[in-house]
């Protein structure tokens, strides 16, 4: 029980942490960034076909379901990520009232532990309900992705079109204001480095 | 067995043409449930308070303040420039009122019964408030979904009161309602969003969360909110007076004969109760549900609005009144 809300409280610390950002100098907006946002998280798959005269882009109805949501959420609504976290306001009344729920669950399981007759099934309610709003506090409040960065991925990408394999990563989907010098409809950027930049 | 059948006619009716029956279901049973409920509430009310007096104070105060606060709200927002943000602070503070409003209520009941432990309390409503703040247009659609299903749990009290030979089975049903959710959830999930294209249909879906879950399948969200709508008014239309007409029956007269019969209310049949009052008050909201029938004939779209509105009172009457049975 001591390990749970020891690995509970560590893990909702940083959570926070996390977001503090400190000493992070807030990155400069230019005006290309404001015209542009990105809408959708999703996969994409790369893979060369000896088989076929034209490019083809093959889009998932699931996917294409979620691109709709997503750009419909683009148009107007706010997303669900930016309704939970978007304020400050809310955001500290929320944190404010779950170190309160968290410190009141921690006396009661402290005086539930003294208490005759305080079974097993009270220690378990109590650690369900400290784990549950930690990782709950911690899915909605972490916005980062964990795991390596997304370029990790596409790194062979070179290599495995050479060799007529695939290549699988992720991929954001980017609504960027029309291009009058352009001729080019879709564009796929692909996030290479260099070997020699020690970035793999 | 009766109720497994029930259960599953309606997942089917819900999945099946959720906007058609979600709209001719309101229209029939929205306003006589309201009714069952409220004879039901008139039933658990004593003719005397006692020492429930500050409880029955408290929700009753609540009650009145939560519900004229909730209706002022959608004119609050036409006729105020509210930004998005600033909207859902109003939104999260009226839910901090209504769980600070169920604490102080909980607090009473648990003065009143000393055996029962309610230490474990503060800490979920803290939880519950802190999750309103996080996302509190999302904990309002969650109240939305979960009323529903308080109905199960006065059904529930109800049986362990009058007919506790009953409750094995009836818990057994409950068991099978995540597995229809489930199933519904399931096959549902994956079909294309519902056609909102006139302002009928773009309400039920809104009413469903569909503008909030813009991912989620529309079809999906109304057909599970339709289900669990139709079980909430089966208990309250059907399961609760079945039983207690039932009882009443086995006790005195015939079962319908004692059922309708205003006398049948513990604040009538009281020497000092308020005959008259209760039954012009029956008699008024059998008259406010022929209106609302009335008005759903005239003009759907806006009663549904101004019902599901005004209904926020029955879902708040629902807190003391199930405490009171626990």
């Amino acid at each position: 029980m001591k390990a749970i809300l020891i690995c509970s409280l560590s893990l909702l610390f940083l959570t926070f942490t996390a977001l503090a950002n400190a000493d992070i100098a807030r990155p400069k907006q230019s005006p290309t960034a404001n015209q542009s946002r990105v809408v959708l998280h999703t996969s994409l798959e790369i893979a060369p076909d000896s088989k076929i005269y034209e490019a083809r882009l093959q889009i998932p109805q699931s996917q294409l379901q979620e691109f709709r949501a997503a750009l419909d959420a683009a148009a107007g609504n706010t997303t669900i990520a930016a309704s939970v976290t978007g304020n400050s306001t809310r955001t500290i009344i929320a944190g404010s009232l779950l170190f309160l729920s968290l410190s009141f669950a921690g006396v009661w399981l402290a005086r539930s532990r003294h208490q005759a007759g305080a079974g097993r099934m009270r220690k378990a309610i109590a650690a369900a309900v400290i784990v549950m709003a930690t990782i709950g506090a911690a899915a909605i409040i972490t916005r980062g992705n964990a795991g390596p960065p997304g370029y990790y991925r596409w790194r062979t990408l070179p290599q495995a079109l050479s060799d007529g394999h695939s290549t699988a990563g992720g991929v954001d989907i980017e609504i960027v204001a029309d291009d009058p010098n352009s001729r080019a409809g879709l564009k796929l950027l692909i996030p290479l480095r260099k070997a020699k930049q020690g970035e793999e | 067995m009766t109720l497994v059948v029930s259960a599953l006619g309606s997942a089917l009716f819900a999945s099946w043409l959720p906007l058609q029956v979600s709209i001719v279901t309101v229209f029939l049973f929205a306003g006589p449930h309201n009714w069952f409920e409220f004879r039901y509430f008139l039933m658990r009310l004593p003719a005397r308070f006692g020492k429930s007096r500050n409880f029955f104070l408290t929700a009753f105060a609540g009650i009145g303040f939560l519900t004229l606060t909730y209706v002022l709200l959608p004119v609050a927002f036409r006729f105020g420039s509210w930004s998005e943000e600033a909207w859902s602070i109003v939104i999260a503070g009226w839910n901090t009122l209504l769980l600070g409003w169920i604490g102080l209520l909980v607090w009473l009941r648990a003065r009143q019964k000393q055996r029962s432990d309610w230490s474990w309390f503060p800490a979920v409503l803290l939880a519950a408030g802190a999750l309103n703040w996080f996302a509190p247009l999302f904990f309002s659609l969650a109240i939305v979904y979960l009323h529903p299903l308080v109905a199960l749990w006065f059904l529930d009290r109800h049986l362990l009161r009058t007919r506790p030979q009953w409750v094995r089975a009836y818990r057994r049903f409950i068991l099978v309602l995540p597995v229809l959710l489930g199933l519904m959830i399931w096959r549902l999930s994956q079909t294309a969003p519902l056609t909102d294209d006139n302002g009928l249909f773009w309400r039920i879906t809104q009413h469903s969360g569909a503008e909030l879950l813009p991912a989620v399948s529309s079809h999906m969200l109304v057909s599970v909110h339709l289900f669990l709508e139709m079980l909430h008014y089966g208990v309250w239309i059907i399961a609760l007076p079945f039983i207690s007409s039932a009882i009443a029956g086995r006790e005195r007269e015939t079962r319908h004969q004692q059922f309708w019969k205003p006398a049948s209310v513990p604040l009538v049949k009281h020497p000092r109760g308020f005959p008259k009052l209760i039954a012009t008050m029956l008699v008024f909201a059998a008259l406010l549900v022929v209106v609302l029938w009335f008005g759903f004939s005239f003009d759907y779209a806006t009663t549904r609005d101004i019902y599901f509105t005004v209904a926020i009172a029955h879902v708040l009457a629902e807190a003391p009144f199930l405490l009171k049975m626990l």
